[in-house]
């Protein structure tokens, strides 16, 4: 998209529907680069039916183009290492990568084996850590919250106040959406963020 | 029970090896490279046994053993004789299991140049064995095909073997362009269908390439090794209860089984006698996780064949068994039950209760889905009739667990060499005999029948007593096999200890890596939309399979050479292919 050129009026109220799209609907693509299996059951078990993970309109999708978050488990194997990168170069910008496990933030119980490249924040950056062996469902959500409330606040505020200048009462109500950013990453709150941000995403269309 | 068999197995081999047997249950027979496949030849004829696994130790600074020392059994572990005093050799072992009997061909080679002969063309499933064998050991494998790297990446040193003592990280830097020059196999014109190791069928990585003909599959060939950590190694350099902890891991799945075989393998090396009561638990805590895995299982291959409801439910009712699993242990994974020794956690009255309540609910429910995968219409389409494995090739293939008993062999280590609890509380091994893709179904849901009333006769009888013992912080010298049955089938641990504070080697070899070679041959001539679900049909573990393989096969050569084609020619070739059709 970026390469079309569009008048800046234009071009910014499109920014702003990608970005309320992205926060309301993030697509997700897993890859495992050596991890035991145990947070990539979790990371399903989150996707099925008792923490339903889609009910926030995030979706675990098969390719790694049409995806806006990377979720890593595992340490980094030495095969692996060249895949990760290729499937994190595949992904459209902009895009965010959540690692989920002990391993992936220091390669865990498994740190200094031989065929270990280190944790996943050596290899791409990394957005959002979820510690654990395996982590919670709960913390799992919990981590791409965070990381959607990351990419709302003080940028899109910016992005709002700046637009606010050639723009009418209708993009004023867009910038109501950030009252709620400041909310925490609970379930519920969650939810709250993306009904707020959709009326704000109407007020602007 | 075995002892006959052994006779007739040290009157068969008499002149090619030097047969004893230590235990009754175990039977070392030594040999040299240039007798080995004469050996195993005559053996095979006996019809006795499957080879479970092979084994390369490096004997560098071994400490010198006294000949005969031999462990003393316990329960789910067979001790053996600790292996002769050496300095600086390669031994290869070769177990063949039948029952609770094992049988090792112990070959000696020396460290420079060592090389064994290929028993490939007798025993078809020794390929990926004797594949792992070369890479991690250096050993090398005379009349092995030559193919890829198995889980070595491709920018591994030439000549730098991990699992030889005298290896350093430092040494295995990585190096452009090392990987064994292999020219492809394939027929040219032949079309390819690449898959993995980032792909949305399976959660984890694989590399799969199809080489196809329309829509046939005409070859398979599976590179695995994405997943590999290097834990074998891993446990020697850590200390016997680190290395708990580490094998835990192979597998966030199947974690308590890989615990409990190392565990089971380590109390019989150093001669502890677990009390009942931690027996006991560590049963229930297995068919706990058999019933999550099986559920698991449900639901991925149901996906698999486009029945997303079957996955939403089936992971809806996992949660029951997670929950249970958590109120036990505190954690959902990664239970960590299992000390040297004994287990950590109690089973009380109140547990023991939702337990019973939590059984009920699923015993509902399994029975709803066995009427499912045995009546939907349109599920049967997609597994009655597919993905076939004759009891034969099961059993030439080396096929365990599920997948063999859905091809009607009944092989179940908790049957057949009880150990934990399963000598006071047997099973009943649950064995189809329609070998497809329905019976892996139908045999996987039925055990989850088996777990119930396992788990209800258990927790009805639970033995008193403590939950755990004192273990050394050293280990007695002496090697041991321990075989359990996971649920993916029979998982095989050898530790040899050097009376050190730390393991001396650690082999795991896990069911996955039997299954393999199975359906890669099964996929060719069937559909490639079919392959997921022969796929899953095994249940396969990729982090279990740790130590991984790159197997080739080939079905009708490729009959078209033809480089590129137009789409005119594409179309005139489809209506040939499907037999004129219209459109």
């Amino acid at each position: 998209m970026s390469d079309v050129k569009l008048p800046g009026a234009f071009r910014k109220a499109l920014d702003r529907v990608a970005l309320w799209s992205r926060i309301n609907s993030p697509w997700l693509v897993h890859f495992n680069s050596g991890s035991c299996n145990g947070c990539d059951i979790e990371i399903l078990a989150t996707l099925a039916p008792r923490w339903d993970l889609e009910r926030f309109g995030v979706k675990l999708w098969g390719s790694p183009r049409h995806a806006d978050v990377l979720i890593c488990t595992g340490p980094v194997t030495r095969l692996a290492r060249e895949r990760l990168v290729r499937v994190y170069e595949q992904m459209p910008a902009p895009k965010f990568v959540v690692a989920v496990g002990s391993c992936g933030i220091t390669g865990g119980v498994f740190h200094g084996c031989y065929n270990i490249v280190g944790d996943i924040g050596e290899v791409i950056p990394v957005d959002v850590y979820v510690p654990g062996c395996p982590p919670r469902p709960e913390a799992i959500i919990d981590g791409v919250v965070q990381l959607l409330t990351k990419l709302k606040p003080p940028k899109a505020k910016r992005v709002a106040r700046a637009a606010r200048g050639g723009g009418t009462n209708a993009t004023s109500g867009g910038g109501g959406t950030n009252a709620t950013s400041g909310g925490g990453g609970t379930n519920a709150t969650f939810g709250g963020g993306g009904t707020n941000a959709t009326s704000g995403g109407g007020g602007a269309a | 029970m075995s002892a006959p068999m052994f006779s007739r197995i040290q009157e068969t081999l008499g002149p090619l090896a030097a047969c004893r047997i230590s235990t009754d249950t175990r039977m070392d027979i030594e040999t040299s490279p240039e007798r080995l496949l004469p050996a195993v030849t005559a053996f095979r004829a006996l019809n006795w046994g499957f080879l479970s696994a092979i084994t390369g130790l490096d004997t560098l600074g071994a400490a010198a053993s006294q000949p005969g020392a031999v462990a003393p059994p316990a329960a789910g572990a067979t001790p053996g004789a600790s292996p002769a005093p050496s300095d600086g050799h390669v031994d290869v072992l070769y177990h063949f299991c039948q029952g609770p009997s094992i049988a090792t061909f112990r070959v000696r080679v020396p460290r420079e140049h060592p090389s064994v002969p290929s028993i490939g063309a007798v025993v078809p499933s020794a390929v990926l064995f004797e594949r792992e064998l070369s890479e991690m050991l250096g050993v090398e494998v005379a009349g092995l095909p030559k193919g890829k790297r198995q889980f070595l990446s491709d920018d591994w040193p030439q000549g730098v073997h991990p699992l030889r003592k005298d290896f350093s990280i430092e040494a295995a830097t990585p190096v452009a362009d090392s990987a064994p020059a292999v020219g492809s196999d394939e027929a040219p014109g032949t079309f390819i269908v690449p898959i993995g190791p980032q792909h949305p069928a399976l959660k984890e990585p694989g590399h799969f390439e199809f080489a196809v003909d329309g829509e046939i599959v005409t070859g398979a060939s599976v590179r695995l090794g994405y997943v590999h950590r290097g834990i074998e190694k891993g446990a020697e350099d850590r200390s016997w209860v680190q290395a708990l902890y580490l094998v835990e891991r192979i597998c966030g799945i199947c974690s308590h089984i890989h615990a409990t075989a190392y565990t089971l393998g380590v109390e019989a090396l150093a001669g502890m006698v677990v009390p009942p009561r931690a027996q006991a638990i560590r049963t229930i805590v297995c068919e706990l996780e058999r019933i999550h895995s099986h559920l698991l299982w449900l639901g991925v291959a149901a996906h698999e064949a486009g029945f997303d409801t079957l996955f939403m439910y089936s992971w809806r009712d996992r949660e029951t068994v997670m929950d249970l699993l958590e109120q036990l242990t505190g954690n959902r994974v990664n239970y960590s039950v299992n000390l040297l020794g004994g287990v950590k956690y109690d089973i009380d009255a109140a547990a023991a209760d939702s337990i019973r309540r939590g059984l009920d609910f699923l015993e509902g429910r399994s029975k709803h889905y066995l009427k499912i995968v045995t009546t939907d219409e349109s599920f049967l389409r997609r597994t009655r009739n597919v993905g076939t494995i004759s009891r034969e090739k099961s059993e030439r293939l080396g096929t365990v667990g599920p997948t063999a008993r859905a091809s009607g062999v009944t092989i179940d280590l908790r049957a057949a060499a009880p150990y934990a609890a399963y000598g006071e509380f047997p099973i009943t091994p649950v064995v189809d005999k329609r070998c497809d893709q329905e019976a892996r179904f139908v045999v996987r849901v039925k055990e989850l029948f088996e777990c119930f009333r396992l788990i209800r006769q258990i927790l009805d009888r639970m033995p008193p007593g403590d939950l755990s013992l004192p273990a050394p912080r050293k280990v007695a010298e002496g090697e041991v096999i321990s075989r359990v049955e996971a649920p993916r089938g029979e998982l095989f641990y050898y530790l040899r200890s050097t009376g050190g504070v730390k393991p001396d080697r650690v082999k795991v070899r896990t069911p996955s890596l039997c299954n393999w070679a199975a359906v890669v041959n099964v996929v060719v001539g069937q559909k490639l939309a079919d392959v997921p679900v022969i796929l899953a049909g095994i249940d396969p573990c990729f982090s279990c399979n740790d130590r991984s393989l790159t197997l080739r096969r080939r079905g009708r050569a490729g009959s078209e050479s033809v480089e590129a084609w137009s789409w005119e020619d594409l179309r005139a070739h489809g209506l040939r292919y499907y037999g004129g059709g219209r459109t």
